[in-house]
C-alpha cells in the first residue's frame, strides 16, 4: 500500500535510526559493522534489507532488538528513544518479534512450549493468549505437532515454528533475519507468499533482511542496499508493484528491471572494493 | 499422518539390554565354576563364584551387613549432600567471573589430589568419628560436580541467550527457562561421576580410619588370607556404586527427554 508523501511527513515514523553507528573489537582488529546508519520505517510498511555478506544487515536490526547496543546514535520506536547503556523497556521489547536466522528453538521444549516461549517472558496468562497460540499453529498447519520436540521433526517445520514464536505475543514489528534462507526454493517462495499474506492481513511493520535479490523485490515495498567495509547504506529503492504480490511477477519486465538496478548496486559495492 | 512422538519411547523398551548382561554373567560365573578347579589354582588366590557366594551368605549377617549398611549409609548421604551443595556453588561461581577465576586452580588441584593422601589430614584435624567419612565424601565429591555443573551453565549457545535477549528476559528467567536446562546433560555427566567417586572417597576412607566399612574389612581379610571374603566385599562395594549409577541414570532418562 502507497502513502501519501505527505502523510509520511506528518507522521513519526515507526522505527527511526539517526547516524546508527556499531564497531566491533576483537583483539586482532576492528570492525566497523554499520556505519552512520539512517533509516526511516513507517508503520505497516514491508522493507526489506540486503547486501553482502557482512554489511552489517543483520547488526541493524539486532541493534533495533537491544540484542546488541549501538556504539553511537539513537535509535527510535515510535518516537521513544531505545536506552544507549540500560535494558530497553519490557513495553517497547514487547511491540518487536524477531525471527533468527539459525533456528533456535529450545531442545528441552516441546514444540507448543516453544511457541509460547515468549507469552511466559511477558508475563502474558490470558486465555487468549493460549488460543493464539492454537490459531498459530494451526494456520502453519503443525497444530498436531504440538507436543514433539525439535529433534523429531523437520528443518522446515522448525523455521515455521521460529516464525509464528516471534508473533505469538502479536508485535506490531517483525524482523526477520534472512528467515528463509536455510531452506529450499520451493519452500521458501511458498513461505514468502504466506508471510505477505500474514502481512496483508495484520498491517504489521516488517523489516526483512535477505541475500536473495528476487525475494526482496518480491516481498518489499522498500529496499535498502547495504554495503561492506564499512557497512553503510547505500541506497534506497522503493519497489513500485502492484500488491497483491505474486510468485509469476518474477518474471516481469518491470520485476527484472529492479532486479538489474539492485543487482548493478550491489555490484557496485563489490567493485569497489576490489579498487 | 500422526507423528511419533516421545511417549511412544517409552514401549522402546529393549528387553536385550537387561538380558544380554546377565546371560553374560551367567557364562561367566558357569565358566569360572569350571575352570577354577580344573586349573588347580588355590582356594586364597582365587575362589570360586559359589564359594564366595556361601561363605559371604554364612557371615553376612553378623560379619558383613553392619559393614555394607555403613558403606551405604556413608556414600549416600555424602552423594546427597554433595549434588545440592556443588550445584549450588556452581551457580554461585557462574555468576561472579572473578571468583571462578579465583579458585578453580584450587578445585582442580583438589580433585586431582589422591584422597588416600588427604584423608589421614582430615582424620588429624577432625578426629576419627565414622561420620567423618561422610565429610571425606562430600569433599571428594562435590568439586567434580560443581565443575561440570558450572561447565554446564557457562557453554550455552550464544544464539539461545540472544533468543533471551530478544525477548528482553530477566536475568533469573535466562536462567531459569534456558541456562538451567541447557546444563542438564553436562550436570548429569558431573553426577555420574560423583557415583563414582562417593565409592571411592567412601573405600579410602574405610582403609585410612579402619575399623569399620566393607574397605576395612577387604584389609583386614586379606590379612587373615579370608580370601573369599576379601571378593565378597569387594564385588558388594562395586554394587553400592553400581545401584546408585544406575538410580542416577534412571532419574536423568527421566528429566533429560528430549534427546533422540
Amino acid at each position: 500500500m502507497r502513502i501519501p508523501w505527505e502523510v509520511h511527513f506528518l507522521q513519526e515514523p515507526k522505527i527511526r535510526f539517526t547516524n546508527v553507528t556499531k564497531i566491533f573489537k576483537t583483539h586482532r582488529q576492528i570492525i566497523t559493522a554499520v556505519e552512520k546508519a539512517n533509516l526511516e520505517i513507517h508503520e505497516g510498511d514491508f522493507v526489506s534489507l540486503i547486501g553482502p555478506s557482512g554489511c552489517g544487515k543483520s547488526t541493524i536490526i539486532r541493534m533495533l532488538n537491544d540484542i546488541t547496543k549501538p556504539t553511537s546514535g539513537e535509535i527510535y520506536v515510535d518516537g521513544e528513544m531505545i536506552p544507549q547503556k540500560k535494558k530497553i523497556s519490557s513495553k517497547q521489547i514487547r511491540k518487536m518479534g524477531f525471527i533468527f536466522q539459525q533456528p533456535n528453538l529450545l531442545p528441552w521444549m516441546t514444540v507448543r512450549q516453544n511457541v509460547s516461549l515468549p507469552l511466559k517472558v511477558f508475563g502474558l496468562k490470558d486465555e487468549k493468549w493460549e488460543k493464539n497460540v492454537d490459531k498459530l499453529l494451526e494456520m502453519v498447519g503443525l497444530k498436531e505437532y504440538e507436543d514433539a520436540y525439535p529433534s523429531e521433526i523437520s528443518s522446515g517445520m522448525i523455521q515455521k515454528i521460529g516464525v509464528i514464536r516471534a508473533m505469538v505475543h502479536d508485535p506490531e514489528i517483525l524482523l526477520m533475519d534472512e528467515p528463509f534462507g536455510a531452506l529450499d526454493e520451493m519452500t521458501r517462495e511458498q513461505l514468502d507468499i504466506e508471510l505477505l499474506d500474514i502481512w496483508s492481513r495484520t498491517k504489521k511493520t516488517i523489516v526483512f533482511i535477505t541475500h536473495n535479490v528476487e525475494e526482496a523485490i518480491l516481498m518489499a515495498s522498500k529496499v535498502y542496499v547495504m554495503g561492506t567495509n564499512p557497512g553503510r547504506i547505500v541506497a534506497e529503492v522503493e519497489i513500485d508493484l502492484e500488491r497483491p504480490r505474486r510468485l509469476d511477477m518474477i518474471t516481469e519486465t518491470k520485476f527484472i528491471e529492479y532486479e538489474k538496478k539492485l543487482t548493478s548496486l550491489i555490484g557496485e559495492i563489490d567493485l569497489s572494493k576490489i579498487k | 499422518m500422526k507423528p511419533t512422538l516421545s511417549k511412544h519411547k517409552k514401549k522402546d523398551f529393549k528387553p536385550a539390554a537387561i538380558i544380554a548382561p546377565l546371560v553374560a554373567l551367567a557364562l561367566l560365573y558357569g565358566a569360572l565354576e569350571i575352570i577354577i578347579p580344573l586349573s588347580g589354582i588355590n582356594r586364597i588366590v582365587l575362589p570360586t563364584p559359589t564359594a564366595i557366594i556361601k561363605v559371604i551368605a554364612e557371615a553376612f549377617a553378623a560379619d558383613i551387613w553392619p559393614h555394607f549398611i555403613f558403606n551405604v549409609k556413608v556414600i549416600f548421604f555424602g552423594f546427597l549432600i554433595a549434588v545440592p551443595f556443588g550445584m549450588l556453588l556452581a551457580a554461585i561461581c557462574s555468576q561472579f567471573n572473578i571468583i571462578v577465576k579465583a579458585v578453580s586452580p584450587y578445585v582442580i588441584l583438589l580433585v586431582v589430589t589422591p584422597m588416600i593422601t588427604l584423608i589421614p589430614l582430615i582424620q588429624l584435624w577432625m578426629g576419627s568419628d565414622p561420620d567423618i567419612r561422610i565429610l571425606v565424601v562430600v569433599i571428594q565429591c562435590t568439586p567434580i560436580i560443581m565443575l561440570n555443573t558450572l561447565t554446564g551453565f557457562t557453554t550455552v549457545e550464544q544464539s539461545k541467550l540472544d533468543l533471551a535477549r530478544s525477548m528482553g528476559a530477566s536475568k533469573l528467567q535466562t536462567f531459569i527457562k534456558i541456562i538451567f536446562p541447557n546444563a542438564m546433560p553436562q550436570v548429569f555427566t558431573g553426577i555420574k561421576l560423583g557415583c563414582i567417586f562417593s565409592t571411592i572417597g567412601s573405600v579410602t576412607a574405610d582403609f585410612v580410619f579402619g575399623m569399620q566399612g566393607l574397605g576395612f574389612k577387604v584389609q583386614q581379610a586379606t590379612k587373615y588370607v579370608m580370601t573369599e571374603v576379601v571378593y565378597g566385599s569387594i564385588i558388594l562395594i562395586a554394587l553400592i556404586g553400581f545401584i546408585l549409577y544406575k538410580i542416577v541414570a534412571l532419574i536423568e532418562r527421566r528429566i533429560i527427554v528430549w534427546k533422540k
